[in-house]
C-alpha cells in the first residue's frame, strides 16, 4: 500500500510550498512476539520469561508508552524493573525529535535485550497506520496511532495483557472507552510490587502538597511572544551564568551590549538556572546597579519553604555606588533549558520526606526531591535530575538518580569529578574488548615485510618516573661527517585501532585520557595503552617513524615517514637521561645520541625562540601519594631537566614535519591544530600589569610580546617573570583541533608556537586526534588505505569539535582533582608560606603560592565589612596601610589554614604574615621553617 | 550524528521502504496519439512523459544524416511546475542540455541503429514531477516508448541510483528527500539482461570502498526495473491486441 | 501533417452541408476529459484533454510586492510551455511564438478586475500580496488549443487553495506575515466570473467551433472570443484572411452562445469532481 504525505512549508527566501512526500505501508512488520504466527519474523527483545508485577492487573502484561511518559521519567526506565515495554515508532520519532539525550538513553536501553524493550514500527505497518485528518492536531493524531496500536496489539495476541501508560487525562479515557486498559505511570509504579527505589526516580512536575500555594514568581513569556519581543528589540537572547558566590545574582551576555546584563533578585532571574539560554528584558538606565561584592548563600532547610522576602531584602540593602553601574535587567522567558544531571549531597534538616538537594556546583540552586531513603543518602554523595520550576514553588523540582558512594571517599570524589565534567569512564564494553589483539601477541612475517625493521638501532625513550603509556622513543645516529640521522618512533596505535570497530568507536568518544591525580581514566583499553603500543625497552614493538636527516646545526635536509619495527633499548626518566649526558664516562652509542639529540635540540629551542615563541607558565604542581592510604602527603612542584626540552623539541618538530605532509596530501580533511592570536581586548589585563611595573608589553605579535616578555625581568624579584608570563597564559586562547578544509589558510596558524602549521602525531595512546593524524599519514605514505569517514570533511569537523570539548573538560577535570588533593592534603594543617601578589583589588589581594602552586584570596578585612586601615588606589592597582604598600607581584608572607565547615566547599584561609601590619597581620609561626620559594618550571604550550 | 539518518534503526528508510527496495512503479503505453510512441512512467512520485517521432526523414540540416546509422535527437525537459520551487524556465539550461546529451548516450546503446540509415528518430521526455531519480525516470520512459513505437532495440535499457545511507548501508532508487539529506548519488544506465552498464554518474565523490556494493545495489534496481517494463509491455500487448482481436484466446503473448 | 488539395475541399463541403468529417455539427465540440489535482505539489491543477488535444494547468502562489499603480491588487502570470512531446516542430524554442500569443490572449483576457478579483490577493496594500503563476505545458495538439486551455485554467484556478494570511505585523520596513502551514486553512479563489474562450473557425462560408488540427488548416481565418459571465471580456482574429463587419457580429452572437453553453457544461463537470481521483495518465 502506498499513500501521499503533503505539506506546506516555507523555504528560505520565504515563500510558502508545497511538499508531497511518499508513505509506503508494509505488511511485514513484525508484532516482536515469539508466540506470533501471523507475522513475518525478526528479532525481539520482547520475552514471556520477564514478568511485570503491578497490583493494578492481575497477570503479567506488556507496556506501551506514550512520548510525554518517556520524556520525563527515562530515569524509571533506566532501571531494570520494568521490561517488556513496546516502543512505538511513533513515539519514538517524537523523543528523537524533542530530545536527543533522551532518545540516546533510550535507544542504549532498547537495545540492551535483558530490558525486554521493542521497537514497534506501528506508523508504516498496515494495520497500525493511520492518515491525519486534516484539521487534526499533530498531538492528537500521534495520540490516536498510539492508541490504534494499542488496540490492534490486543486483537493480535488475544492472549496477552498490554497497558498503555500516559499521563494526559484525556487520553487515559479516550484509551479506556476503546477498550484499551490505561494507567498514569505514577500511578502504575507506585503500585509496582518491589518499587521502593523507583517512587523516588519518578519526576515531579508538581508535588502533590504544593497545588494550592500562590504562585510566587512571574509568568514566563510563550515562545511565539519572544520571537515576537526579540524582533521587536525589546528582549534580547543570551546564556544564563549565574554568579558563583551571590545565589541571587547572575549575568547574562547578549549581543547589543558589550558587557554583561546583571540580573539579580528572585523574580527578576525567575527560575533561571546557569546555562539556559533565556530572553530578557533589559532596564531603564536609572534602574542599573553595579555587580554586588556581596557573597550570598541560600541557608534554607526547610523543603517547604517558600518565602522569599528574606533574602531578597538584605540584597536590595546594598549601596550602589553610581560609579560602577552596569546594564541590569530581568528574565521574562526561556528558551532553551540546558539542565544536566547534578551531583551533590542531601541537606540535613529536613524530616518527612521531601529534602533540599545540595548540588556540588555552587551556580546551581538547591533542588526539591521527595525521597523515602533519606537516612541513608544522608551519607552520601547522589545525582539529583531537574523536572520542572513551577511559579508557586521557591525551589525547582526534581528526582533522585542514582547514589555515587560515601562522602569523602576519594573514590566518590573521584566519580563527582568525572561525572561534572562530563568524563566518559565506565568500564570499556565485551564488544570494545573483543576488537583487542589475543596474547600472546607475535610479530608475523607479513608484518616483517610491510615495516622498514630498526630492532638494531638503538632507540630509547625518556619519559617521566612511573610512566606507563610509553608513545614516543628517539635515537640519532651519524650517518656521515656532516650528517646526523635523527628519529622520532611513535606507538602505532592505528594498527590495533581500526575504523569502523567498536574500539574506535569508543576511543573517538572518549577523545583523550584524563589524568586525575591518583587515576587514570586510559582513552584505549589497558591492553593496548600499557603494553603493546607502549614502547618499552627491550620489547619489540610497532611504531610511526619519522626520520630526519639533519646537519650538525639542525637544519632538516630530508624527511621521511614510515612504519617500522622498533626494540627500545631502555626506557629512561628525564633524570636518567640527564645523567648520562651529564656523566662524562658513558661513551656508549646511547650516551652519544644522547648527546648529539640534546645538541639538536637547543639549536632549534633557539631557532623556535627568535620566531617569536611564547614562553608561557603555570604553576604545576605534583602531588605525592601514600601508597598504602592513597591519601596525599605532599605536594611538590614538578623538577624539570634539559632532557625534558629536549623530547619536546623533537615532538614539536615531528609534529611540524606531520602537519605539513598531511596537509599537503589532504588539503581538505587533515587534521590540525591552530591557536588564534587572542584580541587585543584579552591581553588588557598582561599590558596593565606591565605598565605598573614600569615594563611596557609590546602585544603587537607574538614575537613582540615574546620579545617584551624577556625583557621584564628585575633582578630583585627573579620570580617576577614568571608571574608576568603566569598572566599572558591567562590571556590565551584556547588551541584547538580542526579539519583543514573548515577554515582559511591563514588561520591555520600557531600563535603560541609561532608555526604556521601545527597538529598532534607523537601521543596517539592518550589522543584521538593523533589517530585519525597517524591514519591520514600512514594513507600519505601508501601503508594504510583510506575509509569513507576519513576523507569526509564534515566527519572530521564533527570529531575535531568532540576531541576539542572532550580535551577541555579533560583539562578542567585534571584541575579539579588536583584542587580536591591540595585541600585533603591541608585539612587540619597551618602552615606559614611565601607567596606572591597576583592582583590587586578592592577589598583583597590575589596571591599565589608557586610552592603548592595554589592562587587564593587574602581579604584585607573582614568579609563584607571593610577595615579603614587600607586605601586602594585604583590607578596604580595598590593598596596602602600607613607606610606599607602592595603592588602587584609583591613578594608576601601568608599563613595558610583550611576551612572546612561547608563539606562540598572547603576553602582556604589566608592571613598575611609578613610585611607586618599592627593589628591585621599575625605572628610568625614559630616551628614552621620558611623554606625559599621554588621557582616553578617554564613550562612551553605545547 | 548531525546527519539524519536515513536508515532507521529498525532498517526502515524515511518513506518506509528498506534498502533495497524500489518505489513503486507504475507506467502506460501508448498515452498519446500524435506521437509514433509514447509513453508514461511514475516511480513514487516522479512521473514522466516520453514521446518518440520517427525513425523519419532528417529534419533541418540534412548534412546530418548518416549513411551507417539513424540519427538520435534527444530532447530532456521539466515543467516549471515539476519542483516544489516554481523552475524559471522548463529546459535549454546546463542540466537539461547535459541530461539530453546522457539520454542520447543511453539510448544509441539500445537501439538498433544501423537499421535506419539516413534517418532521425526524435525522443522527447518532459519531466511532470521531479522527486529524486528523474533522470533514470526519463531512460525508462524513452526506453517505453520506442516500444511502443516499434523501434528496434537490442534489449530494455534501464536505470536507476543508488546511494549510502548512514555511512555504510547502500541503498537503491533515492527519493528527493533522500538526495536532500544524504551522501552522493550513484546514478547508472545498465542493459540488465546482459549486465552491462552505458553510463555512470556520481553526484560527488564516492569512497573507493563504498562504490562496489552502491554500483551493485544501482544493478540490481536495474534488473528489477526491467522486470517491470517488462510486465508492463506484455500487458499493454495483450491490451492493444485483445481490442483487435488477435489474443482473444486470452494467452500471454511472448515478446 | 499537411493536407492534400481533395482533402481539404473534402472538409470544406462537409462544413457546408454541416455534417464535418468527424460526424459533428458546426457548433458541436469534441468529447472532453476534465481531471483536477492532478500535480500534488502545486496549490492547484487540472488536466484537460479534448479529443487528442491535452494541456495540463498548475497554479502555484508566491510572496510579491503589488504594482506601484496597483498597490491594491495582486498579481497572475501565465507561462505556456510548449512541450516537444506535441510535435517537433515545438523543440528547442519552436514553440515560443505560439506560446507568447497564448499568454498575451490569456493576460488580456484575464486583465479585469470584473473577470477576477485580484484585490483578494492583496496581503498588505503596496507591500505585499500573492502572485499566481498559471502554468500551462501542451503536450499534445489535436486542434482548438485556445478553448482547450481557457477551459483548463479555470478549472485549475477553481481547483487551487491559497494559504491562509493569519496577521500581518509591521516594524518599519519589515513585514512580518504568520501563514498557516496547515492544509486545512486554505482559501479558494472566487472564479465564477472567469473567461472561457471559444474559437469561431471560418471555413467557407461558415464558421465551426472546435476544429480539429485538419479543420484548422482549412482555415482562412478565426476569432476567439472570451466570454466572462455572457459578456465577451477580449476578443481577437488570427489567421489570415478578413472578415466581413456583419459577418463578424453574427459570429460574435454565436461566440457568445457557445461560451455560454461551454460554462454550464464546466460548472456541472467542477460539481461532479471528486477529489483523490488519482487517475491521470495512467488512465
Amino acid at each position: 500500500m502506498h499513500t501521499t504525505k503533503i505539506f506546506i512549508k516555507k523555504n528560505k527566501i520565504g515563500n510558502y510550498l508545497k511538499h508531497a512526500r511518499e508513505h509506503y505501508i508494509r505488511d511485514d512488520i513484525y508484532c516482536g512476539f515469539e508466540s506470533c504466527d501471523k507475522c513475518t519474523r525478526a528479532t525481539s527483545n520482547l520475552s514471556s520469561k520477564h514478568v511485570n508485577k503491578c497490583n493494578l492487573l492481575k497477570n503479567n502484561h506488556y507496556l506501551i508508552l506514550d512520548t510525554n511518559v518517556i520524556l520525563d521519567q527515562i530515569d524509571v526506565l533506566d532501571e531494570n524493573v520494568i521490561g517488556n515495554v513496546i516502543i512505538l515508532n511513533t513515539v519514538l520519532k517524537e523523543v528523537k525529535h524533542r530530545n536527543m539525550p533522551i532518545y540516546k538513553r533510550l535507544i542504549s536501553i532498547i537495545e540492551n535485550p535483558s530490558r525486554h524493550f521493542y521497537i514497534f514500527v506501528n506508523d508504516f505497518n498496515k494495520g497500525t497506520y493511520l492518515k491525519q485528518e486534516l484539521t487534526e492536531l499533530i498531538n492528537d493524531y500521534n495520540d490516536r496511532c498510539i492508541r490504534k496500536a494499542c488496540s490492534w496489539y490486543i486483537e493480535h495476541i488475544p492472549d496477552e495483557t498490554f497497558v498503555l501508560l500516559t499521563e494526559d487525562k484525556n487520553n487515559r479515557a479516550i484509551a479506556q472507552q476503546e477498550d484499551i486498559p490505561a494507567y498514569s505511570i505514577v500511578e502504575y509504579v507506585q503500585n509496582l510490587t518491589a518499587n521502593e527505589n523507583l517512587i523516588d526516580k519518578l519526576a515531579k512536575k508538581e508535588f502533590q502538597e504544593k497545588f494550592n500555594a500562590a504562585d510566587i514568581f512571574p509568568p514566563h513569556l510563550t515562545i511565539v511572544e519572544i520571537d515576537k519581543g526579540i524582533k521587536d528589540g525589546r528582549l534580547h537572547q543570551g546564556t544564563f551564568r549565574a554568579s558563583r558566590d551571590n545565589f541571587l545574582e547572575g549575568s547574562v551576555n547578549i549581543q547589543s551590549f558589550e558587557e554583561d546584563v546583571i540580573l539579580r533578585g528572585y523574580s527578576n532571574l525567575n527560575r533561571v538556572i546557569d546555562g539556559d539560554v533565556v530572553a530578557i528584558e533589559v532596564f531603564q538606565k536609572d534602574q542599573w546597579v553595579s555587580p554586588s561584592e556581596l557573597v550570598l548563600e541560600d541557608d534554607t532547610v526547610n523543603a517547604l519553604d517558600d518565602n522569599l522576602e528574606r533574602k531578597e531584602l538584605e540584597i536590595s540593602k546594598q549601596r550602589t555606588s553610581k560609579k560602577n553601574i552596569k546594564p541590569t535587567g530581568r528574565v521574562v522567558g526561556i528558551i532553551k533549558r540546558k539542565w544536566r544531571q547534578y551531583c551533590g549531597i542531601l541537606q540535613e534538616g529536613s524530616a518527612a520526606v521531601y529534602h533540599l538537594f545540595l548540588p556540588a556546583d555552587r551556580k546551581i540552586p538547591k533542588i526539591r526531591i521527595e525521597t523515602r531513603q533519606a537516612e541513608t543518602l544522608k551519607t552520601q554523595k547522589i545525582i539529583v535530575a531537574i523536572d520542572s520550576w513551577p511559579r508557586n514553588s521557591r525551589y525547582p523540582n526534581g528526582h533522585f538518580v542514582r547514589a555515587l558512594g560515601k562522602i569523602g571517599d576519594m573514590k566518590t570524589e573521584n566519580e563527582v569529578i568525572l561525572l561534572e565534567h562530563d568524563v566518559p569512564h565506565s568500564q570499556f564494553s565485551e564488544e570494545v574488548l573483543s576488537c583487542l589483539p589475543k596474547l600472546p601477541w607475535l610479530i608475523t612475517e607479513e608484518d616483517e615485510k610491510v615495516r622498514v625493521d630498526l630492532r638494531g638501532i638503538d632507540i630509547c625513550s625518556v619519559d617521566p618516573p612511573g610512566c606507563t603509556d610509553i608513545d614516543d622513543a628517539l635515537h640519532c645516529r651519524p650517518i656521515s661527517d656532516d650528517k646526523l640521522e635523527v628519529g622520532v618512533h611513535i606507538a602505532d596505535v592505528s594498527h590495533f585501532i581500526r575504523p569502523y570497530t567498536a574500539l574506535d568507536t569508543e576511543a573517538a568518544s572518549r577523545s583523550t585520557t584524563v589524568y586525575l591525580v591518583n587515576k587514570r581514566i586510559d582513552m584505549v583499553p589497558d591492553l593496548l595503552s600499557s603494553n603493546l603500543c607502549s614502547l618499552r625497552g627491550g620489547e619489540e614493538r610497532f611504531a610511526f617513524s619519522c626520520i630526519w636527516e639533519m646537519d650538525h646545526n639542525a637544519n632538516i635536509l630530508n624527511t621521511k615517514f614510515h612504519k617500522s619495527i622498533i626494540k627500545s633499548k631502555r626506557a629512561m626518566t628525564y633524570e636518567e637521561a640527564q645523567l648520562t649526558i651529564d656523566d662524562k664516562t658513558q661513551t656508549g652509542s646511547l650516551a652519544e645520541s644522547l648527546r648529539n639529540l640534546n645538541k639538536l635540540a637547543k639549536f632549534l629551542k633557539k631557532r623556535r625562540m627568535d620566531n617569536g615563541a611564547l614562553v608561557l607558565a603555570s604553576p604545576e604542581v605534583k602531588i605525592m601519594m601514600d601508597s598504602e592510604t592513597h591519601d596525599p602527603i605532599d605536594v611538590e612542584v614538578k623538577k624539570l631537566f634539559e632532557t625534558n626540552s629536549m623530547v619536546e623539541e623533537f615532538m614539536l618538530l615531528a609534529n611540524i614535519s606531520v602537519a605539513e605532509k598531511i596537509l599537503n596530501d589532504f588539503p581538505d580533511c587533515a587534521v590540525l591544530r591552530r591557536h588564534p592570536e587572542p584580541p587585543a581586548l584579552n591581553l588588557e589585563p598582561l599590558v596593565k600589569a606591565g605598565k605598573h611595573l614600569g615594563f611596557e608589553i609590546n602585544i603587537e605579535s607574538g614575537k613582540k610580546l615574546a620579545e617584551s616578555l624577556d625583557q621584564a625581568t628585575r633582578d630583585d624579584n627573579p620570580y617576577l617573570n614568571t608571574m608576568l608570563r603566569i598572566l599572558a597564559t591567562r590571556c590565551m586562547l584556547q588551541a584547538v583541533y580542526f579539519a583543514s578544509g573548515t577554515f582559511q589558510k591563514h588561520e591555520f596558524f600557531h600563535y603560541g608556537l609561532a608555526v604556521p602549521l601545527y597538529t598532534h602525531f607523537t601521543s596517539p595512546i592518550r589522543r584521538y586526534a593523533d589517530i585519525l593524524v597517524h591514519r591520514l599519514l600512514a594513507v600519505s605514505c601508501g601503508a594504510d588505505a583510506t575509509y569513507p569517514d576519513l576523507m569526509e570533511k564534515k566527519k572530521t569537523a564533527e570529531l575535531c569539535q568532540n576531541m576539542n570539548y572532550r580535551h577541555r573538560m579533560a583539562q578542567y577535570a585534571g584541575r579539579a582533582s588536583v584542587a580536591l588533593n591540595t585541600h585533603l592534603f591541608f585539612r587540619g594543617k597551618i602552615q606559614d608560606e611565601k607567596g606572591y601578589i597576583l592582583y590587586v583589588r578592592k577589598n583583597a589581594l590575589q596571591v599565589l603560592i608557586p610552592k603548592y602552586g595554589l592562587e587564593s584570596t587574602l581579604y584585607l578585612g573582614k568579609k563584607d565589612e571593610k577595615l579603614d586601615i587600607f586605601t586602594y588606589n585604583e590607578e596604580d592597582q595598590t593598596q596602602r596601610c600607613a607606610d606599607v604598600v602592595f603592588h602587584a607581584f609583591d613578594p608576601v608572607t601568608i599563613r595558610l589554614s583550611m576551612d572546612s565547615k561547608n563539606i562540598q566547599h572547603e576553602k582556604f584561609v589566608l592571613q598575611l604574615v609578613f610585611p607586618v601590619i599592627e593589628g591585621f597581620s599575625v605572628p610568625p609561626l614559630e616551628d614552621v621553617e620558611m623554606p625559599e620559594p621554588e621557582i616553578p618550571h617554564k613550562k612551553r604550550k605545547k | 550524528m548531525s546527519r539524519k539518518e536515513l536508515i532507521s534503526k529498525v532498517g526502515l528508510r524515511l518513506d518506509g521502504r528498506r534498502a533495497d527496495e524500489l518505489r513503486r512503479i507504475r507506467c502506460k503505453l501508448g498515452v498519446f496519439s500524435e506521437p509514433d510512441g509514447s509513453a508514461y512512467i511514475e516511480q513514487g512520485l516522479t512521473k514522466v512523459l516520453a514521446a518518440v517521432y520517427g525513425p523519419h526523414q532528417v529534419r533541418g540540416n540534412r548534412l546530418k544524416a548518416q549513411a551507417d546509422a539513424v540519427i538520435i535527437n534527444c530532447q530532456f525537459s521539466m515543467a516549471v511546475f515539476s519542483t516544489s520551487e516554481r523552475k524559471k524556465r522548463p529546459r535549454g539550461d546546463r542540466k537539461s542540455t547535459e541530461l539530453s546529451l546522457h539520454l542520447r548516450q543511453a539510448l544509441i546503446a539500445a537501439i538498433e541503429v544501423e537499421k535506419y540509415p539516413w534517418s532521425q528518430i526524435d525522443v522527447y521526455v518532459e519531466v511532470l514531477h521531479a522527486d529524486g531519480g528523474i533522470f533514470p525516470a526519463c531512460v525508462n520512459a524513452a526506453t517505453l516508448a520506442l516500444i511502443d513505437a516499434g523501434i528496434p532495440i537490442k534489449e530494455y535499457v534501464c536505470a536507476c541510483t543508488a546511494s549510502i545511507a548512514n555511512n555504510n548501508q547502500a541503498m537503491v532508487d533515492i527519493s528527493h528527500e533522500e538526495e536532500i539529506l544524504g551522501g552522493p548519488t550513484l546514478t547508472i544506465v545498465a542493459l540488465p539482461m546482459s549486465e552491462k552498464i552505458v553510463l555512470m554518474e556520481m553526484s560527488q565523490r564516492f569512497h573507493l570502498d563504498h562504490l562496489k556494493s552502491v554500483l551493485e545495489k544501482a544493478l540490481e534496481g536495474c534488473k528489477n526495473t526491467k522486470n517491470i517494463l517488462d510486465q508492463a509491455v506484455q500487458n499493454h500487448i495483450v491490451d492493444v491486441g485483445a481490442s483487435t482481436g488477435w489474443a482473444s484466446t486470452g494467452e500471454k503473448v511472448k515478446r | 501533417m499537411t493536407l492534400s488539395e481533395a482533402e481539404k475541399t473534402f472538409i470544406l463541403h462537409g462544413v457546408q452541408e454541416n455534417f464535418r468529417i468527424d460526424g459533428r455539427n458546426r457548433d458541436d465540440y469534441r468529447p472532453m476529459e476534465l481531471e483536477t489535482s492532478i500535480i500534488t505539489h502545486a496549490f492547484g491543477s487540472a488536466r484537460l484533454r479534448l479529443a487528442n488535444t491535452d494541456v495540463v494547468v498548475t497554479v502555484k502562489v508566491e510572496i510579491d510586492v503589488p504594482f506601484p499603480d496597483r498597490p491594491l491588487e495582486g498579481k497572475m502570470e501565465f507561462f505556456i510551455d510548449c512541450s516537444a512531446n506535441a510535435t517537433p516542430d515545438f523543440e528547442g524554442r519552436g514553440g515560443e511564438n505560439l506560446a507568447t500569443e497564448i499568454s498575451n490572449t490569456l493576460t488580456a483576457a484575464y486583465s479585469s478586475n470584473s473577470v477576477f478579483d485580484y484585490t483578494k490577493l492583496c496581503i498588505l496594500k503596496g507591500r505585499k500580496c500573492w502572485k499566481i503563476y498559471v502554468d500551462i505545458l501542451i503536450l499534445e495538439c489535436g486542434g482548438n488549443l485556445y478553448d482547450a486551455i481557457s477551459i483548463a485554467v479555470k478549472a485549475a484556478l477553481w481547483n487551487t487553495s491559497i494559504p491562509l494570511v493569519k496577521s500581518v505585523t509591521i516594524d518599519g520596513n519589515n513585514v512580518d506575515m504568520n501563514v498557516s502551514e496547515n492544509l486545512s486553512d486554505c482559501i479558494k479563489l472566487d472564479i465564477s466570473a472567469a473567461p472561457l474562450m471559444v474559437t469561431l473557425c471560418k471555413i467557407g462560408d461558415h464558421c465551426v467551433v472546435d476544429p480539429t488540427s485538419a479543420e484548422e488548416q482549412c482555415s482562412q481565418g478565426a476569432i476567439v472570443v472570451a466570454i466572462s459571465k455572457g459578456k465577451f471580456s477580449t476578443v481577437f482574429q488570427t489567421g489570415g484572411g478578413s472578415l466581413h463587419p456583419l459577418t463578424l457580429m453574427e459570429k460574435l452572437k454565436l461566440g457568445a452562445k457557445v461560451g455560454n453553453r461551454l460554462e454550464e457544461a464546466l460548472s456541472e463537470a467542477l460539481s461532479k469532481i471528486k477529489e483523490n481521483g488519482e487517475m491521470g495518465f495512467l488512465n
